[in-house]
């Protein structure tokens, strides 16, 4: 009876429990048909913890946002072939989600469907429609289009013992955008190309000095995007790849493919369950004090700290995470006046603490803390406080070095207040020398 | 026979002569007052240039000590050449309205007010 208790309240626990920190939410955009090709990425996804819910790409529920409020913390979207969407999904809604802070996870097809002027507004430069990844290494039985291909081993988002990948879709070129990096490059001989042509296309590049070819480990076959509001987009080149015939097919004798699992170092990355850091709070005083102030002066030394934690999926709650190598402080005033590093304190997990002294310049100054790495929540946090010239009280005054200029203009004075009277008494007598004369 | 030992040799006592015929016009010709007025004259401009000079040759760190005490020196001689001009009796044609009493009113007015902001702004 315990025993069934116990049971009872730990699939409870598992329930409440949420994976991600941004919800267990999930809506995946998938026609009805090709539901069953993904069911083990569905089956993965639902043992996680996440809810899922199913919407075909032409249907109007579930709706992605209601009465303002978006309805789902996830969305996925595996309909790389529809070129026809619900009114409700269009690269501008999409874009309005992602900035009110939904992750999502889109796969594309050598097809050009809406998703692909999406793309753009991620500065993804797709190929040519019809162009899919080619490589013709390593000789395979497989068609070229079908790739095997090796995760970079240093990566924080994904494993780093993941076997290679089937991968069959298009590649994107990565633009300028810094929010913007790459998960999975692809692999150095291949090339964007039309199947049926084989390698024309190298070709026809090669004449052109190699313009418009998209090859080589420069682009990239799955990216991330980290928005400014702290959602993540994911693009995924080929839908294939999330397959349950490609999890299943072995990359070379008696090795399993690492499909499954680089879709789950995806999820979990797109889902803000990894590399999600927050500011817990921040703190400044002076150095010997602990009172905060609104206003410091001039050439004041100043300790500031920041308390920062690190989501940990395991357990779904926040830690306080001293990783940090190379944060820094800025102390601002429209340019910063001060840049310093901000090193975490030994033995106080979470802490990163500095101590500098206030430029010699008053103003309304700012603690800034913006820590921006690819991969990592962007970590932002701002605080005004003034900076104040010493009041009347606040400084040396009567100075020993400045005797010369006191007596000088004591003496001014002095010799002022004389002359003045030597003046007067002198314009009397001449005025009775004058009346004396007179007189005569 | 050098021709520039001769004007060497008379320019030299030349100029001690115009020296001391100026020297000596200023005591015959200028009236004790004056002389009063200019003795005050030099003791100010003695005085600025000590300051002036310790501020450049030793410190300027409170600056605003230096400023005062320089201003002073500098206001307190301008007002003072001032009244030196108007109550010099050669200068009688140009400064027809205004009596020797009221240029020195004129003089302690400004001062007096010279002297406020001097010791406001000295410490």
């Amino acid at each position: 009876m315990l025993s069934l208790f116990v049971l009872f309240f730990l699939s409870l626990s598992g329930l409440l429990y949420a994976k991600s920190s941004d919800g267990n939410t999930v809506l995946v955009i998938v026609e009805e048909a090709q539901k069953d090709e993904f069911s083990v990425f569905f089956d993965d996804l639902k043992a996680e913890g996440y809810s899922l819910s199913f919407r075909s790409p032409k249907a109007d529920k579930p709706a992605l946002v209601e009465y303002d409020v978006p309805s789902f913390s996830h969305v996925v979207i595996l309909a790389p072939e529809s070129k026809h969407f619900a009114k409700d999904i269009t690269p501008q809604s999409l874009v309005e989600l992602v900035s009110g802070g939904t992750n999502l996870l889109i796969a594309l097809s050598a097809k050009q469907t809406p998703l692909s002027s999406l793309a753009a507004e991620f500065s993804l430069v797709l190929p040519p429609a019809g162009t899919p990844l080619l490589s013709f290494f390593p000789e395979r039985t497989d068609p070229p289009s079908l790739i095997p291909i090796s995760p970079p081993s240093t990566s924080n988002i994904l494993s780093s013992d993941l076997a290679p990948v089937w991968f069959s879709g298009i590649p994107f070129a990565l633009g300028s955008n810094p929010l913007l990096f790459p998960i999975l490059p692809a692999p150095p001989e291949s090339f964007a190309g039309d199947v049926n042509s084989g390698a024309d296309a190298l070709v026809d590049a090669a004449e052109k000095n190699g313009e418009g070819l998209w090859a080589g480990s420069q682009v990239s076959v799955v990216a991330g995007f980290q928005a400014a509001g702290g959602a993540r987009v994911t693009w995924i080149g080929g839908v294939d790849m999330l397959k349950d015939s490609l999890f299943q097919k072995p990359v070379s004798k008696n090795v399993k493919s690492g499909n499954a699992k680089l879709t789950r170092d995806i999820t979990a990355w797109t889902f803000q369950e990894n590399l999600v850091l927050r500011i817990d709070r921040t703190e400044h005083h002076l150095v010997n004090s602990t009172e905060s102030l609104e206003s410091y002066t001039t050439n004041d030394n100043i300790v500031f700290t920041a308390y920062i934690s690190h989501f940990n999926p395991k357990s779904g709650d926040w830690k306080p995470y001293s990783g940090i190598q190379d944060m820094q402080l800025e102390f601002t005033m429209l340019d910063p006046h001060l840049r310093i590093p901000l090193p975490f304190v030994p033995n106080t997990p979470g802490k990163y603490s500095t101590t500098f002294r206030a430029p010699d310049r008053h103003g309304v100054f700012k603690f800034v803390v913006n820590y921006k790495r690819k991969g990592w929540t962007h970590l932002h946090s701002s605080t005004t406080v003034a900076v104040v010239p010493p009041r009347h009280d606040g400084y040396p005054r009567f100075l020993s070095a400045a005797w010369p200029f006191y007596i000088g203009a004591i003496s001014t004075s002095v010799g002022f207040f004389l002359f003045s009277a030597a003046w007067l008494a002198g314009e009397s007598r001449d005025g009775k020398k004058a009346k004396g004369t007179k007189a005569q | 026979m050098p021709p520039k030992s001769t004007p060497a040799q008379t320019s030299a006592p030349a100029s001690t002569n115009a020296l001391q015929t100026l020297w000596q016009a200023y005591n015959d010709q200028t009236s004790n007052r004056l002389k009063f007025i200019d003795s005050f004259l030099i003791f100010l401009m003695l005085s600025g240039i000590v300051q002036f000079l310790y501020c450049v040759l030793v410190t300027t760190y409170p600056y605003n000590a230096f400023l005062a005490g320089f201003s002073s020196t500098v206001g307190q001689f301008v007002l003072t050449a001032s009244l030196r001009s108007q109550v010099n009796p050669e200068n009688k044609n140009e400064f027809k309205e205004v009596s020797p009493e009221r240029a020195f009113a004129d003089f302690a007015l400004g001062s007096i007010v010279l002297h406020f902001f001097v010791f406001n702004f000295l410490g």
